[in-house]
C-alpha cells in the first residue's frame, strides 16, 4: 500500500511517515502543494493525505485539479482549521474524509484503513455476515447463530456501520460521523455506552465474542479475538 | 418581510397625488363651466335689458294700446327665436303677449326669474325653461319680457357631462398612473429589502440590481453595495485571520500531540517506566482537553463577530433532538438520571445541523453535569408562534437569578457549581451559536432548576 503525505511541516510530516511505514505502508512526502500534485500525477498511489494549508499550491486546489485529471485516488484531508464549514469545504471540493489537527495516530490510522478497504469492499450488499452473525438490511433482521436479536433502529444502524468495516478499526469519532452524522466531540462517553448496548445484545452469552476493544483507538467487529 | 401595496409609502403617495390631481382638474372644468353658464345667461340678459327699454320707451310714448300692438306685432312677426312677452294689469290679467297667464304669484322677487312654460309643438308637448324680467310699469300695467333658454340649457347640460366625463378619465388615468407608479416602486423596494435580507441570512456575495436607469434607486443600490464589498471584504479578512490564528495555534498543538503519540506507540520497545506512560497518557487527555477549548473559542469567536451562518440549509430541529435524546439516554440513564424527549418532526428550521446538535448536545451535556443522581432532564421541542422553541429542561439546582446573564460569557465560573471539568464554555458556545441562527436565547428558572428557552426562527 503506497501512501503519498502532502505536508509542508516537516516535523510534523517526519512522525507521520515514521508511524505509517511502523504500520506497514510506504510513504512518500512532499513538502508543498506542487510537488505534491506533480507526485501525484507521476506516480501511482493508494492514498494521497494531503494538509489542507500549503504553500504554493492549497490541498483543495490539489484535489479539484487531480479530479479534473480524471485522477480517482482517495484524498484524506488534514486540518489544522476546525471550523463545520472548513469540512463542508474540504468534502465538496472532493476529499474522501477530512481530519481535524491535532489527531491521534490511531485516529489516523484508522482512516486511512477505512479509505483503503472502501476502494476495494461492495459497499451495497444488503446482507452482511461476521461469523455466526447475519444482518438482513432489507427485513431489518439480526440472527446470531439463528437465535434472533432484536435491536433499535438505531443500534442496528451501528451494527451495520460495524460489520461493514469488519476486521477495521473504527474509531469513536468514525462512529459518531458515521452512525449519528455529528462532526464535533461531545464530552461524554457516548459511544462506549452503545457499543456496551449492542454488544450485550450480541455478544451475551456467546462463546466467541465480535466486538472488541482496541486499546487507544476504537473497536473492531471481527471472529478472531 | 413583505408589505402590503397600500401600506407603501409610495402607494398613500399615489393616493394623494390621485386626490390633487382630482381637485385640480374638478375645479378648473368645473368653474369653466360656471363661467360658460354665466356667459350664456349673460348675453340672454343683455338682450332682454335692451328689448325691455325699448318696450319702456314706446309705453311712455303711446300709452297701454300702443305698447298692446307693439308686442302683437313682434309675436306675430316671428322676430326674436325664443322671445317671451306677457302684458298684463294690476290685477295680473292679460292684456297682451304669447303666454296664456302670468307665470307666477304676484310679483317675483328676484331680478332674473325663471319659470317653465308648457309649449305645443307638433306631435309633442314639452316644458321649456324661460329667463325673464319683469316691470312695473308707471300706469301699474306689468310687462314681462323673457327668453327660452332650452337651447342654452341643453348646451350647458352637454358641457357638464362633458366636464364630469372628463374629470372621470382624468381620475381613472391618475389613478391607474399612481397604482402603476406605486406597484413598480414598491417591487424596486421590496428587491432591495430581499436581497438586503437573503445578505444577512449569508449569503455575502449578492448585490443589490442596479437596472441603469441612473435614477436615485441605481444611485442607492450602487452606494449600498460598495458598503457590501467593503463588509465582504472585512468578512474576509477577518476570516483569514481567525483561519490563521487557527492554524498557528493548532500546528504546534499537533507537533506536540504527534510526539507524544509516537513516544506512547514505542513505549514497548522504549521500555517505558509505567509510571512515564501513564503520565504521558494524561498529558495526551489534557492536549485533547486544550484543543477542544481552544477549538470552542475559536468558534465563539467566529460567531461573535458577526460572521454569517455558514452553510445554511433545512434542519428539522424536532428529529434533530430527538436523535441526541436517544444518543444521551443510556449515558443519563447510567448516571441515575432519567432524560426524556417530547418533539415532533417536521419542524423545521434554517441553520447549520452541526451548530445546532452541537448547542442542544451542550445543553444536555451541562444538565448531566449538574443535575444530582434521580433528577429528570426534559428536552422539547415545540411551535412557538411562527418559531421552533428547542427547550432543556432540568430539576438540578438551577442558577441563581443574578448569575444567568453571566452564565452565557466565556469562561464564567459560576460560584454556587465550581466543576474542575468544566471549560466554563458549554453556555457561551451555545449563546454564540443562538446568536448565529438569530435565535432568542434565554436562561429562565424551572422551579427547581434550570430552563434553557431557545426561539428559532423559521
Amino acid at each position: 500500500m503506497h501512501i503519498l503525505l502532502i505536508e509542508d511541516d516537516t516535523e510534523a510530516a517526519q512522525f507521520l511517515v515514521n508511524g505509517l511505514r511502523e504500520s506497514g505502508y510506504t510513504v512518500d512526502h512532499a513538502a508543498d502543494g506542487r510537488e505534491g500534485l506533480f507526485r501525484i500525477t507521476e506516480g501511482s498511489f493508494d492514498l494521497v493525505v494531503t494538509d489542507r494549508m500549503l504553500p504554493h499550491l492549497d490541498g483543495l486546489a490539489i484535489i479539484q485539479l487531480m479530479r479534473q485529471k480524471g485522477i480517482a485516488t482517495p484524498v484524506l484531508v488534514l486540518s489544522a482549521l476546525g471550523t463545520v464549514d472548513d469540512r463542508i469545504r474540504g468534502l465538496k471540493a472532493g476529499g474522501d474524509d477530512y481530519l481535524t489537527k491535532p489527531f491521534a495516530f490511531a485516529e489516523l490510522l484508522a482512516r486511512i484503513e477505512a479509505l483503503m478497504r472502501r476502494t476495494s469492499g461492495v459497499p451495497d450488499a444488503t446482507r452482511l455476515k461476521v461469523g455466526d452473525l447475519d444482518l438482513d438490511l432489507l427485513a431489518r433482521r439480526v440472527t446470531r447463530g439463528g437465535r434472533e436479536i432484536e435491536l433499535t433502529a438505531r443500534e442496528l444502524k451501528l451494527l451495520e456501520f460495524l460489520m461493514r468495516r469488519a476486521g477495521q478499526v473504527v474509531t469513536r469519532t468514525m462512529l459518531l460521523e458515521g452512525v449519528w452524522d455529528l462532526h464535533f466531540d461531545p464530552q461524554s462517553n457516548l459511544i462506549d455506552v452503545h457499543i456496551s448496548r449492542l454488544r450485550q445484545a450480541i455478544d451475551r452469552g456467546a462463546e466467541r465474542p465480535l466486538i472488541h476493544t482496541v486499546r487507544g483507538s476504537g473497536y473492531v467487529l471481527r471472529l478472531d479475538p | 418581510m413583505r408589505l402590503a401595496l397600500f401600506k407603501t409609502s409610495a402607494f398613500r403617495l399615489s393616493v394623494s397625488y390621485t386626490l390633487l390631481v382630482m381637485a385640480a382638474v374638478g375645479s378648473t372644468l368645473g368653474s369653466a363651466y360656471l363661467l360658460t353658464q354665466s356667459l350664456i345667461t349673460d348675453e340672454v340678459d343683455l338682450i332682454i335689458d335692451a328689448e325691455l327699454k325699448g318696450l319702456e320707451e314706446k309705453y311712455a310714448m303711446s300709452g297701454v294700446s300702443g305698447l298692446t300692438d307693439e308686442i302683437t306685432l313682434k309675436v306675430d312677426s316671428w322676430g326674436r327665436v325664443g322671445a317671451i312677452y306677457l302684458l298684463v294689469d294690476p290685477e295680473y290679467r292679460k292684456i297682451a303677449g304669447n303666454v296664456t297667464r302670468w307665470p307666477f304669484e304676484g310679483m317675483p322677487r328676484e331680478n332674473w326669474p325663471e319659470f317653465e312654460i308648457a309649449t305645443i309643438e307638433p306631435g309633442r308637448r314639452s316644458a321649456h325653461p324661460v329667463r325673464a324680467a319683469v316691470r312695473t310699469l308707471p300706469g301699474g300695467d306689468r310687462l314681462l319680457v323673457g327668453t327660452d333658454i332650452s337651447q342654452g340649457r341643453r348646451w350647458a347640460d352637454k358641457f357638464r357631462i362633458a366636464t364630469l366625463r372628463g374629470i372621470g378619465l382624468t381620475i381613472l388615468a391618475a389613478a391607474l398612473a399612481a397604482f402603476w407608479f406605486s406597484f413598480r416602486l414598491a417591487r424596486r423596494v421590496s428587491n432591495v429589502t430581499d436581497t438586503c435580507q437573503r445578505i444577512m441570512a449569508g449569503d455575502l456575495g449578492r448585490r443589490l440590481p442596479v437596472v441603469g436607469a441612473n435614477d436615485e434607486f441605481d444611485a442607492m443600490a450602487t452606494s449600498v453595495n460598495s458598503v457590501l464589498d467593503r463588509l465582504e471584504d472585512q468578512a474576509r479578512t477577518l476570516r483569514a485571520t481567525f483561519d490563521s490564528a487557527a492554524h498557528d495555534l493548532r500546528a504546534p498543538l499537533h507537533r506536540l500531540r504527534t510526539r507524544m503519540d509516537a513516544l506512547l506507540l514505542r513505549s514497548p520497545e522504549l521500555k517505558l517506566e509505567p509510571a512515564v506512560h501513564d503520565s504521558l497518557e494524561s498529558a495526551l487527555v489534557e492536549v485533547d482537553r486544550l484543543q477542544r477549548t481552544l477549538a470552542t473559542l475559536l468558534q465563539i469567536a467566529l460567531a461573535e463577530s458577526g460572521a454569517a451562518l455558514a452553510s445554511p440549509a433545512a434542519v428539522d430541529v424536532g428529529e434533530l433532538a430527538g436523535e441526541l435524546v436517544e444518543l444521551f439516554e443510556p449515558v443519563a440513564r447510567e448516571a441515575g438520571l432519567i432524560l426524556t424527549g417530547a418533539h415532533t418532526g417536521g419542524l423545521i428550521v434554517r441553520g447549520n445541523r452541526q451548530l445546532l446538535a452541537q448547542l442542544i448536545t451542550n445543553l444536555i451535556e451541562n444538565a448531566l453535569k449538574y443535575v444530582p443522581a434521580g433528577g429528570r432532564i426534559e428536552v422539547s421541542v415545540t411551535k412557538h408562534g411562527d418559531d421552533v422553541r428547542v427547550q432543556v429542561s432540568d430539576n438540578g439546582p438551577g442558577i441563581p437569578a443574578d448569575d444567568r446573564a453571566r452564565a452565557v460569557q466565556p469562561f464564567a465560573r459560576l460560584t454556587h457549581a465550581v466543576r474542575p471539568d468544566s471549560s466554563g464554555l458549554g453556555l457561551s458556545l451555545v449563546a454564540a451559536i443562538a446568536r448565529l441562527h438569530r435565535a432568542r436565547l434565554s436562561l429562565e428558572s424551572n422551579d427547581p432548576g434550570l430552563r434553557v428557552v431557545l426561539d428559532l426562527a423559521p
